[in-house]
């Protein structure tokens, strides 16, 4: 009943259902955008938020989540160029149907899924958050240190690349975190005499710059890459007959979302593409998978959106985020002094309801703003792909001198964006070092007080149980991947001397 | 034997930055406050993590060179250098376009500076040079400008000339 009282007090006192509207339709416009994937979206967003309160801000961050899931599929469906990762999946069934002249049908099929995946993974969010939550009541420095690093060594296992360069990734993370006054002892560390370091490198310049700056380096490096022709296209909701035919496959969907999106490093095109292989393994007609089957659209839909709630269960449970997009809400948390965890359950419930209440408004409004906002995601998906560029651009400048009035920020966004083109270009993941660079006071001030506490015997990680149980999982996810990438290896190697 | 691939590089600059960092982490100031470990004690246990990660980075790419496993990366090697570079200067263009924003900025005002911005982006990365682009650099600068000045009431850079002019 009290959490009730506080989703309604943030519905009606805060500004929230208002940032979820604004935050759906500005995840659906940005997710349609091919190349601008949901974590792009919400690091465009996250300098607005610094002035906001905690809920709205939050509201607003996941709730472009949730409508850039979605939006996504609008570019899949009408040029087959998947506006985010998740719906190529979803590209593969809607642009036959759309070649079919049934586009329209598509897009409602997927607005609907994605509706029903969303409300799904919200359910699912309230559930499995507060129990996971308060396992980590548990926690003492020592495990706090050890989560840290199984967090890190955890995505840098499961990040695209080399084991080595995610770990890499993740470290370079970590040192960056070491910029600025050290909270313990005060000393200042890699300053330089720039009074603008003292306070740390903010994680949000470094996100905006690896994930914004460095697309758009990597768009104007491919000047012949070009969108298709114009297309046109009006929205058809899915008829009664054909809602129950989706059942299945939006409930496979929906379940393989719920799982992928509680594992760390998943992500929504994981689920994506399971939840259509298991749809059409499931379906009546499989043989219409890959010519414009209606459930090769609800599966994946579903399973993506479904992990837009489920992949805040262990951001907000245990602070570690599985994703770009959840590491970016991670920040804003961390931005407004909110601390994941079982402590952010009971010193501010009504921050964690008035979230949940956001995100159920979030999904409602995903329907109807689906409807709605088709007509000029089209015409944006439609923009000459310089101008969309330039806007970006000009976005994130004005963006980021809003948060400290300040030209300085904007040269380290640059140099975040050349780091974030470089590590492209070389194979090192973004995930690990936005990690690292988050999770950094974590690790160091656990760390440091663990020390204190024993008076500097490095044997407290492994006398604490928790804590050794997290190094020992952490330490089974690196070994697991480097026998994985090793196996890779010789694997090329085989095919590459049978084909000699 | 093949030449090892761009990853011995790779490893290499990681290497020599583990080094820059540790021996910039050394100068930090040990203050009385300190406990067990000071404020230098994670940055050299990173330096050393880092160093150990990119030694593993060359030795699996001098290895991997060794059995011959990177023939295509050879082959991407004998490319020509300027056909490599293009899309890299192209992007450190796009780069430079932002940094003389930045430069620009401070001279001559947000309002001048964005649509600049908007226009230089718009030629440089395809559109031409025509009253469509240029309506759209005006017409977004003034959006801008409105948006962030007017509306959310964020003072960015009057610059200097029009700041002066205006008193």
């Amino acid at each position: 009943m009290e959490a009730i009282g506080y989703a309604w007090s943030a519905l009606t006192t805060t500004p929230a259902a208002f940032a979820a509207v604004g935050g759906v339709v500005w995840g659906i416009l940005g997710g349609a955008l091919p190349g601008i994937s949901p974590s792009i979206t919400m690091a465009l967003l996250l300098p607005f938020t610094y002035t906001m309160d905690p809920i709205p801000a939050i509201v607003l961050l996941a709730s472009t989540y949730v409508g850039a899931e979605y939006g996504g599929s609008i570019p899949a469906i009408l040029i087959r160029t998947p506006g985010t990762n998740a719906a190529a999946a979803t590209a593969i069934d809607g642009y036959e149907l759309q070649k079919q002249g049934r586009g329209g049908e598509a897009l409602g099929i997927s607005l609907v899924s994605g509706v029903i995946g969303g409300l799904i993974g919200l359910f699912c969010l309230v559930i499995l958050t507060k129990p996971l939550a308060s396992v980590a009541l548990y926690f003492t420095p020592p495990a706090y240190f050890s989560l840290g690093v199984l967090g890190i060594s955890v995505i840098a296992s499961l990040s695209s690349g080399s084991l080595i360069k995610g770990l890499m990734a993740g470290i370079v993370g970590l040192m960056i975190a070491t910029v600025g006054v050290d909270p313990v002892s005060g000393v200042s560390r890699f300053t330089y005499g720039a009074p603008e370091l003292l306070g740390g490198i903010p994680f949000i310049l470094v996100m905006v710059g690896v994930f914004a700056v460095s697309e758009l380096l990597v768009q104007a490096s491919r000047p012949e890459a070009k969108t298709s022709g114009k297309r046109q296209l009006t929205i058809r909701l899915p008829s009664w007959a054909m809602l129950r035919r989706l059942r299945k496959p939006q409930l496979i969907g929906s379940g393989i979302g719920l799982f992928e999106g509680c594992m760390p490093g998943a992500g929504g095109s994981i689920a994506a593409f399971m939840a259509y292989n298991e749809a059409r393994r499931w379906s009546k007609h499989p043989e219409e998978f890959g010519k414009g089957s209606p459930e090769a659209i609800a599966a994946p839909e579903a399973a993506n959106n479904t992990v837009a709630g489920t992949a805040l269960v262990p951001m907000l449970s245990f602070g570690i985020p599985g994703s770009n997009s959840t590491a970016i809400l991670l920040g804003g948390l961390l931005i407004h002094g909110l601390q994941p965890g079982p402590l952010l359950f009971q010193r501010h419930p009504d921050f964690i309801y008035g979230l949940y209440s956001g995100l159920l408004v979030a999904n409602l409004s995903l329907f109807a703003l689906g409807i709605l906002i088709i007509t000029p995601a089209v015409w944006l998906v439609n923009r000459p792909r310089p101008f969309l560029m330039a806007g970006i651009f000009a976005l994130i400048f004005s963006g980021i001198y809003s948060i400290d009035n300040t030209l300085f920020d904007l040269y380290l966004v640059l140099l975040a964006g050349l780091a974030g083109y470089i590590m492209r270009l070389l194979g090192f993941p973004f995930l690990p070092l936005v990690l690292g660079l988050v999770l950094g006071y974590l690790i160091e001030a656990n760390y440091r007080r663990s020390l204190l506490l024993t008076g500097g015997e490095h044997r407290v990680f492994i006398e604490d149980p928790i804590s050794l149980g997290l190094l020992l999982t952490a330490l089974l996810f690196v070994v697991g991947s480097g026998l994985r990438d090793l196996r890779d290896s010789r694997k090329r190697m085989r095919e590459r001397d049978s084909k000699n | 034997m093949k030449l090892p691939d761009r990853d011995l590089w790779v490893g290499l600059g990681m290497l020599l930055a583990a080094s820059i960092y540790w021996f910039e982490a050394s100068k930090i100031r040990i203050s009385p406050l300190d406990g067990p470990v000071n404020a230098a004690g994670l940055p050299k246990s990173l330096a050393y993590a880092l160093g150990g990660l990119a030694l593993l980075l060359i030795v699996r790419s001098v290895v991997s060179a060794a059995v011959g496993a990177h023939a295509a990366a050879q082959s991407q090697a004998n490319a020509s250098i300027l056909n490599l570079l293009k899309p890299h200067l192209r992007a450190i263009g796009m780069l430079a376009i932002g940094i003389g924003y930045l430069l620009a900025v401070s001279w001559l005002g947000y309002a001048a500076t964005i649509v600049a911005l908007l226009l230089a982006v718009s030629l440089y990365n395809g559109a031409r040079l025509n009253l469509r682009t240029g309506a759209f650099a005006v017409c977004g600068g003034i959006f801008f400008h409105f948006f962030f000045v007017e509306f959310l009431g964020i003072p960015l850079p009057p610059g200097a000339i029009f700041g002066h002019l205006l008193g």
